[in-house]
C-alpha cells in the first residue's frame, strides 16, 4: 500500500515541531472556531516557518472566501481543506492560492455522483466519516462504500484511522488513494499528538515496495537516455502482465523445480547453531544449478524475453556468476547471448569465462573506465542503445531503471517464499527472528527479505563488503560510504566523489564489488527497516573457512560475508536465524587457497 | 528571449552546432575552443561536462571525458572557466552532461551558475521527462535555460508531441538509436522517420545529431531539419596540435 500521510488538528507549538520532524506530507490546522482543535491564537509564525516538503494545510468550514484567502496569505498555507458545503466555484476561486482538498462526509446514503461538479474544481477529494460536526468523530466509515467511487481523482482517506488500522489499510489496493489523514486516534488530548505512535504508523503506511511511478520512497525511477526509453517502457508495460500469467508461472516453476533443483533446502546448521547459541538455518541457494541464486532471475527473464519476442540476450557480469547463469538459460532456450565483462574481471575469473564460452556465449571485454563490473554494465547499456528492437538486457541484480529492481526481486522472492514454508514445517513458526544476506546489488538479499518485509517482527540484516576496511579507501560498503545519486538508471545510494563521479569499489568477492545498491535497499536503509552492516575481506574469508570446517559447506565468499556477521551478533538462545547462502565457493577456490596457503 | 530562440528566429537552415568536452584536450582549453569555433562559423556550442559513466557515449567521447576528469575537470572548475565565456563568445552555448554531477552540485545552484555565466540551455540525456516536468522545469525556466530533449526513431508520436510541448529551444533528433560516434547512414527508414517528424509541424525547431561527421552527412541532416550537430568527429580532430589551427581546418569543410 502506498500513500502519503497527513497529520491533522495540530495546535501546540512544541508538538508541531515534533510532528514536522516526522516529515508528513501534509500538516493540518483547523481554522473552524467550533472545533476542539481550533488553532485559536496560535502565532502565525509557527505555521509560516514550517519548511517544504511538509505542506501546511488550513481546514475551513463554510468560511467567507476572503477570510480563507487572508489566512492563506497570513499563514502561507500550501493547501486548504474545505469541510463544509463549499461550492465548486468556491473551490475554483482558491485554486490559484493553494492546493484545494474538498472533503465529503461518507455514509451509506452518500451519492458519489454528486462529486462530478467538483472534478475539475478541486485538486483532491477527502473522504471522511459523515457526522453532524463536520468530521473529527474518531470513527471510521465502511471503506467498502468506496467501491461506488468511479472517478479518477485521487483522494485522502480520513476518519478514525488509528494505529490499529494498519492491517486493514494494507488491504486497500486503490491507485487513487493518495493520502491517509490521521487525527484524533493519535492524540493524548485533543490537538496534542502522540509522536511515537505516529512514527510507527508512518513507517507502516509508507510501503517498502515500489509505487506506480517506479519509486521506493525517494529512490528508484528510470534515469535513462531517450534511446533506452522504448525498451524500458515496453518492459514496464508488460512485466507484471507476463509474470502473473498462469502459463508463465507454470513454466517458470517447472524450470525452477526440474532444471534448477528447487526448492533449495533450508538446513539447520547444528554446529554453527551451537557456536552462536541460536538456531542457524542456511538457505541453500548454493545447491542451485550453476551454483548461486542468480539463476532464479535469469530463468524468469529469459521466459519474459521470449514472450516479448526478443532474439538476442545481453548481460553484464562481475564475478561471472550472472554471466554463467545467463549463458546457461540462453543455451537452454537457444538464444544468442553476449556477455559484457570488465577486462580485469576476465583475468580474475578465468574459469567462469571458459564456462560462458563453452555454453556458447560471446564474452566481450569492457575496456572503458575502471574495466570492472560497473563498466561492464555501461557497455551492456550501450549495446542495448544500439540494438533497440530485438535485444533483451538481463540485468543481474535489483539495480537498473524501473521495472528491473521490482522484476528481479519478484523472481528472487522464491527464496523467502520457500523459507517461510520450510520454517513452518521445521519449527512450527514461519516467522524467524532474523534473516541475513549479503548485498552486492542486492538481489539475493531482496529475495531473502521479500516475504518478510512487511512483518516488522522479523529483523532484516543486509551485509555489505567492507573490503580492507570502511576507511581504507578499498571498500564496497555502499550505505556507509555512499551518498544519494543516480547510477545505471536509478536513484539510489552510491559511492561517489563530491563532484558526482562514481568511485571504484573494492572487495575480495567480485560479486560484491559494486559501487551502488538497488533502490529498494536504499529505501530499506533510509527507513531503517533493514539494518546495513559491513564485513571485511579477512572476516569473510575466516567465516568461509569456519562454515566449511563446521558444516562441510564451502560457501561463496559473497555468502561468507553474511555468515561472518553472526560473529558480531549476540543471541539469548532459541532465536531462529536464517542466513542466505547465496552461492557455493568453487569459483573462489583460488582466493581461499592463496589466503590460507592451502 | 534567450540566444537559442533568437538564433532560430534569424536563421532557419544550415545551423551548425558543435559539441566538445570541457577540459579536453587540455584542462584550460575550454574557452579557447569556444572562441575559435565562433570565429570559424559555428552557430551553437555544446560544452560537455565529463562524467565517469557516460552510457550514451561511444569510445571517442568517453575517452575525452576520462582525460578531462583525470586532468581535474569538474563543475566548479568549469563554471570558474566559463566566467570568461561571454567576454569572448556571443553565440548560444549549451551545457551537456549526465544527471548525477548536476544532482551533487545541486540543481538550483547549477541553474543559477549557468545563468550567471551566460549559458542558454542544457542537454541532460539521462534526466527523464517526468522528473524534469515535476522537479526541474520551474528552476530551468526561472534561470532562462532551455532544456533540450532527444528524440529517436523509436520515440512514439504522442511522446514527441509531449516533448515538443515541454521544449523551449530546439529538439535533438537522433539519426538512429545509437551511442555517439556512429556514422549517419540515411536509409529509407531514416528518411521516412525524418520526413515523419518534419510533417508533424512541431513548435520547436529540430537539429539532427549523432553520426554526423562530414560535409555530406551534415548537408543530409540540413535537408530534414534546421541543422546538424557534430560531436565525435570534432573531438577527434582536436586531439593533438594547435587548437585554433585544428578548429579552422575542421570548420573549413563545413563553412566554405
Ligand atoms: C554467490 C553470490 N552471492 C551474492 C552476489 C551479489 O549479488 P546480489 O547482491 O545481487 O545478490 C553474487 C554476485 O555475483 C554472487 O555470485
Amino acid at each position: 500500500m502506498i500513500a502519503k500521510l497527513k497529520i491533522c488538528g495540530m495546535k501546540d507549538p512544541l508538538n508541531i515541531r515534533d510532528a514536522v520532524a516526522l516529515k508528513p506530507d501534509y500538516l493540518g490546522f483547523i481554522f473552524y472556531p467550533a472545533s476542539k482543535r481550533f488553532i485559536a491564537d496560535l502565532d502565525p509564525v509557527v505555521i509560516r516557518q514550517i519548511p517544504l516538503p511538509v505542506k501546511t494545510t488550513g481546514v475551513f468550514v463554510n468560511e467567507e472566501l476572503d477570510v480563507v484567502k487572508k489566512a492563506i496569505a497570513d499563514y502561507q498555507l500550501k493547501a486548504v481543506q474545505l469541510h463544509g458545503q463549499e461550492s465548486p466555484d468556491y473551490c475554483r476561486a482558491l485554486s490559484n492560492d493553494a492546493e484545494v482538498i474538498k472533503a465529503f462526509g461518507i455514509d451509506a446514503a452518500f451519492n458519489f455522483a454528486s462529486l462530478k461538479p467538483y472534478e475539475d474544481a478541486a485538486d483532491y477529494f477527502l473522504f471522511d466519516t459523515q457526522t453532524a460536526e463536520h468530521g473529527g468523530s474518531g470513527k471510521t466509515f465502511s471503506w467498502q462504500l468506496l467501491e461506488q467511487y468511479k472517478m479518477d481523482k485521487p483522494y485522502f482517506l480520513s476518519g478514525g484511522i488509528g494505529p490499529e488500522s494498519v492491517a486493514s489499510l494494507k488491504q486497500l489496493s486503490d491507485h487513487r488513494l493518495y493520502a491517509i489523514d490521521v487525527n484524533s486516534r493519535f492524540e493524548t488530548v485533543p490537538g496534542f499528538k502522540n509522536i511515537e505512535e505516529l512514527t510507527k504508523f508512518k513507517n507502516h503506511t509508507m510501503s517498502y515496495f515500489v509505487n506506480e511511478k517506479g519509486y521506493y520512497g525517494d529512490f528508484g525511477g528510470a534515469y535513462i537516455p531517450e534511446m533506452l526509453y522504448p525498451n524500458v517502457e515496453e518492459l514496464r508495460e508488460n512485466y507484471l502482465k507476463i509474470i502473473n500469467d498462469a502459463d508463465f508461472q507454470k513454466e517458470f516453476h517447472a524450470l525452477l523445480k526440474d532444471y534448477v533443483g528447487r526448492p533449495s533446502p533450508l538446513y539447520l546448521a547444528k554446529r554453527l547453531s551451537a557456536r552462536y547459541n541460536a538456531n542457524i538455518f542456511l538457505k541453500r541457494e548454493d545447491l542451485n544449478h550453476t551454483g548461486a541464486h542468480k539463476i532464479n532471475n535469469t530463468i524468469g527473464q529469459i521466459l519474459l524475453a521470449e514472450r516479448l519476442g526478443k532474439k538476442r540476450i545481453i548481460a553484464e557480469t562481475g564475478a561471472g556468476q550472472h554471466g554463467v547463469a545467463t549463458a546457461t538459460v540462453c543455451a537452454l532456450r537457444g538464444l544468442e547471448c553476449v556477455i559484457y565483462m570488465g577486462e580485469i574481471d576476465i583475468h580474475r575469473q578465468a574459469p567462469n569465462v571458459a564456462r560462458m564460452k563453452m555454453l556458447g556465449a560471446t564474452v566481450v571485454s569492457a575496456v572503458s573506465g575502471s574495466k570492472t563490473l560497473k563498466d561492464a554494465t555501461n557497455e551492456a547499456m550501450r549495446d542495448w542503445i544500439n540494438n533497440p528492437v530485438d535485444t533483451h538486457y538481463i540485468i543481474g541484480s535489483v539495480v537498473g531503471p524501473h521495472p528491473y529492481p521490482d522484476m528481479v526481486s519478484i523472481f528472487q522472492s522464491v527464496i523467502s517464499e520457500e523459507t517461510k514454508k520450510q520454517l513452518l514445517e521445521q519449527t512450527g513458526n514461519d516467522q524467524p527472528d532474523y534473516v541475513l544476506a549479503c548485498v552486492g546489488g542486492g538481489s539475493n538479499a531482496m529475495g531473502m527479505f521479500y516475504h518478510f518485509i512487511d512483518d516488522e517482527k522479523v529483523k532484516l540484516v543486509a551485509v555489505e563488503a567492507a573490503g580492507k576496511g570502511v576507511s581504507s579507501g578499498f571498500s564496497a560498503a555502499t550505505t556507509y560510504l555512499g551518498k544519494e545519486g543516480v547510477l545505471h538508471g536509478s536513484r539510489s545510494i552510491l559511492m561517489q566523489t563530491a563532484d558526482g563521479q562514481v568511485v571504484e569499489p573494492h572487495s575480495v568477492s567480485a560479486g560484491l564489488d559494486y559501487p551502488g545498491i538497488g533502490p529498494q535497499h536504499a529505501h530499506l536503509f533510509k527507513t531503517t527497516r533493514a539494518e546495513y552492516v559491513s564485513i571485511t575481506d579477512d572476516e569473510s574469508l575466516q567465516a568461509g573457512l569456519l562454515c566449511t570446517q563446521l558444516e562441510g559447506i564451502i560457501p561463496a565468499i559473497e555468502s561468507a560475508h553474511a555468515l561472518a556477521h553472526l560473529e558480531k551478533m549476540t543471541f539469548t538462545g532459541g532465536e531462529n536465524v536464517v542466513v542466505c547462502l547465496s552461492g557455493r565457493g568453487d569459483k573462489d577456490m583460488d582466493t581461499y587457497m592463496k589466503y590460507f596457503g592451502l | 528571449m534567450n540566444r537559442i530562440n533568437q538564433l532560430f528566429q534569424e536563421k532557419k537552415n544550415n545551423i551548425l552546432s558543435i559539441y566538445y568536452t570541457a577540459g579536453y584536450p587540455g584542462l584550460g582549453d575550454t574557452i579557447a575552443i569556444a572562441e575559435a569555433l565562433e570565429n570559424a562559423g559555428a552557430d551553437i556550442l555544446e560544452i560537455g561536462f565529463p562524467y565517469s559513466d557516460p552510457v550514451a557515449d561511444g569510445p571517442v567521447i568517453q575517452a575525452s571525458s576520462k582525460q578531462a576528469l583525470d586532468l581535474g575537470m569538474d563543475l566548479n572548475l568549469l563554471f570558474e572557466q566559463l566566467k570568461e565565456l561571454r567576454k569572448k563568445v556571443t553565440i548560444p552555448v549549451l551545457l551537456m552532461g549526465y544527471v548525477n554531477p548536476v544532482l551533487q552540485y545541486g540543481v538550483e545552484r547549477f541553474c543559477k551558475a549557468c545563468a550567471e555565466v551566460g549559458i542558454d540551455g542544457c542537454i541532460v540525456p539521462d534526466l527523464p521527462m517526468v522528473e524534469y516536468e515535476e522537479f526541474y522545469k520551474d528552476t530551468f525556466l526561472e534561470n532562462g535555460l532551455s532544456n533540450i530533449f532527444l528524440v529517436t526513431p523509436q520515440t512514439s508520436v504522442d511522446r514527441i508531441h509531449k516533448i515538443d510541448g515541454l521544449s523551449n529551444g530546439f529538439i535533438y533528433l537522433l539519426s538512429s538509436s545509437a551511442t555517439t560516434g556512429q556514422n549517419l547512414q540515411v536509409s529509407d527508414q531514416t528518411e521516412t522517420y525524418f520526413s515523419r517528424i518534419a510533417a508533424m509541424k512541431l513548435n520547436n525547431p529540430t537539429m539532427i545529431g549523432f553520426g554526423i561527421s562530414s560535409k555530406e552527412t551534415f548537408d543530409k541532416a540540413c535537408r530534414y531539419a534546421n541543422g546538424g550537430i557534430i560531436g565525435t568527429a570534432f573531438v577527434k580532430s582536436i586531439a593533438e596540435g594547435d587548437i585554433v589551427e585544428n578548429v579552422n581546418a575542421f570548420m573549413q569543410t563545413f563553412r566554405s
